[in-house]
């Protein structure tokens, strides 16, 4: 979490550079600061500079260590603080596409992302739930979700209410003891696409580490609907609430896709438990939680959310598709951050297959209409030329030949997408390659296709979709991980790339050893350059004597012939404690 | 030794340099803290400082400008829109009315939900005006019969008329007030997703007066009964007529599929009878589309003609007339009026955006006095370039610029679909 606040010293420094530059201009003259060498052009002000950075140098005094004791830490306590006073936020479906398709709201800066550890992993808060990526989970586990049973009967359930927003067809029910869901259907045209879409994306999603609520597959049978005496509707026609009767639940299942049996395939989303309070925004913070200090598009999650969005075709990753709960938790309350309906992912638009465009182009981007304007539509959108294969309808519009993850799209720009950064997608590309085949296959049949070759269809396709996401965002940068110092002093390390089977593994690694200061960040070399063809080493006698609470870095650089990135090193900083040594940090 | 400006500079600057320390060197006393808060020594720590500085901060969410106009459209105004009860219309009444402006009220819940009705007003700066009521009733238990009712009051105050045929003159431009009531019924059976058929009556009191249009003659002016019928009497008329159409265009805001339609009308003078007529009128239109339908290729044919009882005529107002936004757009509306009329349209459009399409167009056609005249010989024309605003569901509004025509370059801003 380095980075989040601003230092004394660099508080000091421009002060000095304000007053400075007001000094001078005051004077008439103009030099800057940030020029030491023309301070010899102005000799009264050598004096004031040699002030003002001893003043400086008196803050650095108090600048934290880059790494503290604590370091690395794996969750933020973002539940610290009581938030009760929160209030409700959602965005129109209108002002989230003006506001990041004609403005650009937050901050845009090339930047690590400003919540994760020192090791640069995401710690569990809020937000994030680390799993796949940090320790292994069954099929089942990865199948089952976040739900907590894998059945579910309508038998018993009562009609509670309208469903106020969404555009997919739907109303409320809560169960017999008392807990509400939200009850989806499929689009005639479409039967079992939105629905398969939910329970995939669902899985998917919470495997990842995001929260999401409990989704079940069930059978309604519209002969057993009971509407609650006081369950109400938001009549669009009247614009006011009402009670809600047998003909709103019957407007409802005209828009859905009913089966042979006479029954109705639905989704029913368990709520969270807690208070809504409308949707997060991929940037800025909320102004009345305290717990949520990190801007929300520089959090990894959030840009890192792009690689899962590529890699699903999540092309409608948008605030308005994410919840805000505030939970309690030990008496404390806080807001809890989900993400939420997948109905628009894979094939599925929800209402219809996913159009064309869908992950291939904004809704509205300037230059491709500007070019098609001009030559009257003689200039063709590469997408326009996709061939879909004939699958069956619940899969809807879904491809993995034609994509190509570096230039997928949502719906509209995502401030955090924007600013991810390849270290972002490497953490991300990483989770995604803890995905196997088998766990994808089992995912998929999670949707109870009928058809068998829906499932094999979207199964292939995401696992074609996967591996090009590894291969770009996997082996893009460096991809060495794991890096362990046993108790002889025997460096280990691996090659995600590799292991993802999307890259042969690396001609050389270069090793470069180093003291590091953990109060002034100064690195002291340590002996020359390693070279070895194995991804294991010692660590130098000179440094193998270190104390407890000594710091040392290594840079490795990899040689590969088809990924010149991998020169750029990837660098781990170790502790020595009583036990051995701990890897504190790791920046690629 | 320092100038007077220097020196103020210095020790301005000194204070600006040094002034970070001091308060921080002045807090504890304020807070009455013995020395400053040391620096953190673990993560923890250093984030729970971060947090409670936040909560020393916190402020309720508070939208900016465009947010608040973005929510007031979005979930007041819009729903407003779509609601029964009172409404805003917005619109054209008829071909050159004008945008046009009014209030409605609605209620599509009639009949145990069976059925809808609306009432409108409505009037544009050319001061035409209408008020209509219509019904419509859908029984159950089958849905495939439903019934459309309406009654109609309009005032339409400046209709050109340009002569009869197909060698009427622009210079002859003039106009007329068209007013009067017509009301009628419609019964329409679908047997099949695509196909429906069906039949009714109406019934049309319309009178003509001279036009309000100060800078052009009345069209009694340049024109008699002898050779425009109709103009010197308006019979009320009792129409009945039938027809069939198979409509599978997809989706609404077509880019594939197709929509025929055959009607047949008849017209019954209910005063001398000497203004009886028939008229029938096939249309088609056809779309295709390539490039993941975002080019879409469109072709229109209408056919209509009339024919007068034996020792009767059809009045001008009643032919079929082509011109203006929906027909030839390189001419004024009504440019051309006859008993008969043939018309072709193709359209290439184009997306642009999501939402917006490009269209190039090109209309030809003609109106005939006799049937056999209905050929491709001389036939007028015009092309020319548009946008469209559009969903799914429709077109919201277009805009054509239409050129190459005789009658020179005509432009077109209008709400809702053409073809």
């Amino acid at each position: 979490m380095a980075g989040t606040s601003t230092s004394f010293s660099a508080r000091c420094f421009r002060a000095v550079r304000r007053a400075n530059l007001q000094v001078c201009q005051y004077v008439g003259q103009t030099f800057r600061f940030a020029r030491l060498a023309d301070l010899k052009v102005c000799p009264t002000y050598r004096t004031i500079a040699i002030v003002a950075l001893l003043t400086a140098t008196a803050g650095a005094q108090i600048t934290p260590p880059r790494f503290y004791r604590d370091d690395p830490i794996w969750t933020d306590n973002d539940k610290l603080l009581d938030a009760s006073k929160v209030g409700f936020i959602e965005d129109s479906n209108g002002y989230d596409f003006v506001i990041n398709t004609f403005g650009k709201p937050g901050e845009r800066r090339d930047v690590r992302a400003l919540n994760v550890n020192t090791v640069d992993e995401v710690p569990d808060s809020s937000w994030f739930t680390n799993r796949i990526g940090r320790r292994p989970m069954s099929v089942e586990e990865i199948v089952r979700g976040p739900d907590q049973r894998t059945v579910v009967s309508l038998d018993g359930w009562i009609v509670s209410r309208g469903k106020p927003t969404g555009v997919q067809a739907g109303f409320r029910m809560k169960d017999p003891s008392g807990f509400t869901y939200q009850i989806e259907f499929d689009p005639p045209s479409n039967p079992e696409m939105a629905t398969a879409a939910e329970v995939i994306g669902t899985a998917f999603y919470h495997a990842i580490g995001y929260h999401s609520v409990e989704v079940f597959l069930a059978e309604l049978d519209p002969a057993t609907l009971v509407i609650a005496p006081d369950a109400k509707i938001e009549d669009a026609l009247l614009g006011e609430k009402r009670a809600m009767n047998l003909r709103d639940v019957e407007d409802v299942l005209r828009r859905g896709a009913r089966q042979p049996n006479g029954k109705y395939r639905v989704l029913a989303s368990r709520f969270a438990p807690g208070t809504p309070l409308g949707n997060f925004r991929y940037y800025g913070t909320r102004p009345d939680d305290p717990n949520d200090i990190v801007l929300h598009e520089h959090r990894r999650e959030l840009r890192g959310a792009r690689v899962f969005g590529a890699w699903l075709n999540h092309d409608d990753s948008r605030g308005v598709n994410s919840l805000d709960f505030l939970t309690a938790d030990d008496g404390k309350k806080y807001v809890k951050h989900y993400m939420f309906d997948f109905g628009s992912i894979l094939g599925s638009g929800t209402k219809f297959p996913q159009r064309h465009r869908a992950g291939n182009e904004y809704i509205l981007e300037w230059a491709p209409g500007w070019l098609t304007l001009a030559t009257v539509g003689v200039y063709v959108r590469p997408w326009m030329l996709i061939s879909y294969p004939p699958v069956p309808a619940s899969v809807g519009r879904f491809e993995g030949d034609y994509f190509d993850p570096l230039k997928w799209k949502p719906e509209y720009p995502n401030p955090a997408f924007e600013n991810m950064r390849p270290d972002d997608a490497f953490w991300a590309a990483r989770i995604v390659s803890k995905f196997s085949n088998e766990a994808i296959r089992a995912v998929v049949e999670k949707a109870r296709y009928s058809n068998p070759i829906a499932t094999a269809y979207v199964a292939d396709t995401l696992i074609k979709r996967r591996d090009k996401v590894l291969t770009v965002w996997l082996a893009g940068v460096n991809p060495l991980v794991d890096f362990a110092i046993d108790a002889n002093g025997d460096l280990t390390f691996a090659n995600a790339a590799v292991d993802a089977r999307v890259a042969t593994p690396a001609a050389s690694y270069r090793l470069t050893w180093a003291r590091f200061d953990n109060a002034t960040g100064a690195t002291t070399r340590v002996g020359s350059e390693v070279t070895t063809r194995e991804m294991r080493s010692r660590v130098p006698d000179e440094l193998a004597a270190s104390r407890v609470g000594d710091h040392i870095v290594l840079e490795v650089r990899a040689a590969h012939q088809s990924h010149a990135a991998w020169s750029i090193p990837v660098i781990a900083y170790f502790r020595r404690e009583a036990g051995g040594w701990k890897l504190v940090g790791m920046s690629r | 030794m320092l100038n007077r400006p220097t020196r103020i500079s210095t020790s301005l600057l000194l204070i600006l340099v040094l002034a970070p320390a001091l308060v921080n060197a002045q807090t504890p006393a304020t807070t009455g803290q013995a020395t400053p808060a040391p620096p953190p020594e673990t993560r923890e720590e250093a984030l729970r400082r971060e947090r409670e500085a936040k909560k020393e901060r916190l402020e309720p969410y508070h939208p900016n400008g465009v947010e608040w106009t973005m929510n007031l459209l979005e979930k007041r105004v819009q729903p407003l829109m779509a609601r029964d009860g009172f409404y805003a219309r917005l619109g054209s009444l008829t071909t050159g009315s004008g945008l046009a402006y009014g209030v409605g009220f609605r209620n599509r819940r009639l009949f145990n939900r069976h059925g809808s009705g609306d009432v409108w007003v409505a009037g544009s700066l050319n001061h035409y005006w209408t008020i209509e009521g219509r019904l419509n009733v859908t029984p159950k238990p089958s849905g495939i019969v439903s019934i459309d009712a309406f009654v109609r009051r309009m005032n339409y105050p400046q209709e050109e008329f340009f002569g009869l045929g197909p060698d009427s003159r622009r210079p002859d431009r003039s106009d007329y007030r068209m007013h009067g009531t017509v009301a009628g019924a419609v019964a329409t059976v679908r047997p099949a997703r695509y196909f429906s058929f069906g039949g009714g009556a109406d019934f049309l009191g319309v009178r003509l007066d001279p036009g309000t249009a100060t800078e052009l003659p009345n069209v009694q002016d340049l024109f008699d009964d002898l050779g425009v019928p109709g103009l010197a009497l308006q019979p009320n008329y009792f129409q009945t007529g039938a027809f069939a159409q198979i409509d599978y265009r997809k989706p609404v805001n077509a880019r594939k599929g197709g929509w025929y339609r055959v009607a047949f009308n008849r017209f019954a003078d209910q005063g001398t009878g000497e203004y009886s007529f028939r008229r029938l009128d096939v249309e088609v239109r056809q779309y295709a589309s390539v490039l993941a339908e975002r080019r879409v290729f469109v072709v229109r044919g209408w056919v209509a003609m009339t024919e007068p009882d034996a020792g009767s005529r059809t009045p001008f107002y009643l032919m079929p007339a082509l011109g203006g936004n929906d027909t030839l757009r390189g001419f004024r509306a009504y440019r051309f009026r006859g008993p008969n009329a043939l018309l072709l349209q193709a359209e290439y459009r184009f997306e642009i955006w999501a939402g917006l399409d490009g269209a190039l167009f090109y209309d030809t056609g003609k109106v005939t006095a006799r049937r056999v005249d209905l050929n491709f010989r001389g036939l007028e024309r015009d092309y020319g370039i548009g946008f469209r605003f559009n969903t799914d569901e429709g077109v919201i509004m277009r805009v054509d610029a239409a050129f190459g025509s005789r009658d020179g370059r005509h432009l077109h801003i209008v709400f809702g679909t053409l073809f």
